[in-house]
């Protein structure tokens, strides 16, 4: 009896030590930890749009359609006319947003903020930005470039009510590569979203307030994304 | 087990599993996973001795986090006070980074208040965009002179596409945003220099 027990004892022990959760190993050294000169390289086209994530008029459509015995042969259709709707309410709200925006650079605006970011941390010898992928002396000197891209910006909804409300969001994305290996060392894709919130009118009627919006969040895109660097880097006192 | 205790114990069980059906409230899990935390300028500096001081919770509405976007609309609240959650968070990163956690002889001491720490939620045709936000106000006093050597304040914002029926993702937001708050304050140059005592002795990292 004491020597099933004492099996059943040691048993459970195996089983609950591989339950155990056992904290995860971490890092010793990240492998961008020794690179003191970055070049940011500004990369790629970004897409302005204005998103509202409207449930209407495709809820109304599904409520008609409960009524028809056709509903299963319809639903795709309105899901059609659903798209095609709310893509042409957005492209109205489009224009009306971005009326003086021709002049902003997304990936520029973005790029500025993120490399003086990084250069007031001290943690770089050198940070500078290029228009394009350096080559010959420039490429053998600059070891490391990080591609900054803004796919996406504009303004979304974030809040349902009467009125809606709407912020200034960037999506921006990073990238740190070996130029010699075409390794990626580090890479991040960052939503960043402005803390106002307002109506869209008070972004269709004032283009001043909306422009300022805008580039706002397109700085604090590229700040967050340095922060993003900064903290993905050992700090190895 | 006899008879009367089998009948009390399922009687028991009965009535707590239809409460959690009827519950009014639904709560998520928010934290700050110690895993996750690395050292960042916030260790570049001598460590120090710190004093956190309780959270305070400032939000305007302090009884929920969010509304679960169903037609049930239930409130969405944290299973821990979010002033403790917040709390825990400054504590983790400052360990992380070197520094004590002391309740005595403090050389810094840090107060913080919580005043937004909610999510929204934008219904579509087929997801929903959940927008997560977390802000704390920061402020650094010197234990020795009395004096605010640096207060600022920190903003993280999530924003996410989910299935309309998604279970995790107004966890998933939060858990987001107070992360980005926390990395900002970790790699905050400035907070660093004040922890440092204001001198150019941060060490190049």
């Amino acid at each position: 009896m004491k020597r099933a027990v004492a099996v059943l004892l040691v048993l459970v022990l195996a089983a609950l030590s591989g339950c155990a959760s056992s904290a995860p190993a971490r890092q010793a050294g990240r492998p961008f930890d020794d690179v003191r000169r970055l070049t940011i390289v500004v990369s790629g086209e970004s897409q302005f749009a204005v998103l509202a994530h409207s449930a209407e008029p495709g809820r109304t459509f599904d409520t008609l359609l409960k009524w028809t015995p056709y509903a299963t042969l319809l639903k795709p259709i309105a899901d059609l006319v659903h798209q095609a709707i709310n893509w042409l309410m957005a492209s109205d709200r489009k224009t009306d947003a971005a009326g003086d925006l021709r002049d902003v650079s997304p990936p520029a605006v973005v790029t500025r903020a993120f490399e003086e970011t990084l250069r007031a941390s001290g943690r770089f010898d050198d940070v500078r930005t290029a228009q394009r992928e350096p080559v010959g002396e420039d490429r053998r000197r600059d070891d490391v470039v990080v591609r900054v891209t803004v796919p996406a910006w504009g303004l979304v909804r974030v809040r349902e009510g009467d009125p809606d409300l709407l912020s200034a969001y960037a999506d921006v994305r990073a990238e740190m590569v070996a130029l010699e290996t075409g390794t990626v060392l580090w890479k991040n894709d960052e939503d960043v979203t402005d803390t106002e919130r307002l109506p869209l009118k008070s972004f269709t009627a004032d283009r001043q307030l909306t422009r300022q919006r805008l580039v706002d969040v397109l700085q604090r895109a590229g700040r967050r994304m340095a922060s993003e660097l900064l903290y993905a880097r050992s700090a190895g006192r | 087990m006899s008879a009367p205790r089998w009948r009390a114990f399922v009687s028991s069980a009965l009535v707590a599993m239809s409460l959690a059906g009827c519950s009014s409230t639904v709560a998520v899990d928010v934290a700050y996973p110690d895993a996750n935390v690395n050292r960042a300028t916030l260790a570049s500096v001598r460590p120090r001795r710190v004093e956190v001081r309780p959270v305070a919770d400032r939000r305007p509405d302090t009884t929920r986090i969010g509304v679960q976007p169903d037609e049930k609309k239930k409130p969405v609240v944290t299973s821990r006070p979010v002033a403790d959650i917040v709390r825990d968070a400054l504590v983790t990163e400052l360990q992380r980074n070197g520094h004590t956690v002391v309740s005595d002889h403090p050389e810094l001491v840090i107060a913080a208040d919580v005043d937004e720490f909610s999510f929204d939620v934008v219904t579509g045709r087929s997801s929903a965009q959940y927008v997560g936000k977390a802000a704390l106000a920061l402020a650094v006093t010197d234990r020795q002179s009395g004096k605010t050597v640096f207060a600022r304040r920190y903003v993280g914002i999530k924003r996410q596409t989910a299935d309309l029926e998604a279970k995790h993702a107004a966890r998933d937001v939060m858990d987001a945003a107070l992360a980005r708050a926390m990395h900002d304050l970790a790699t905050d140059g400035e907070l660093a220099q004040a922890f440092g005592g204001g001198r150019s002795d941060v060490q190049r990292i």
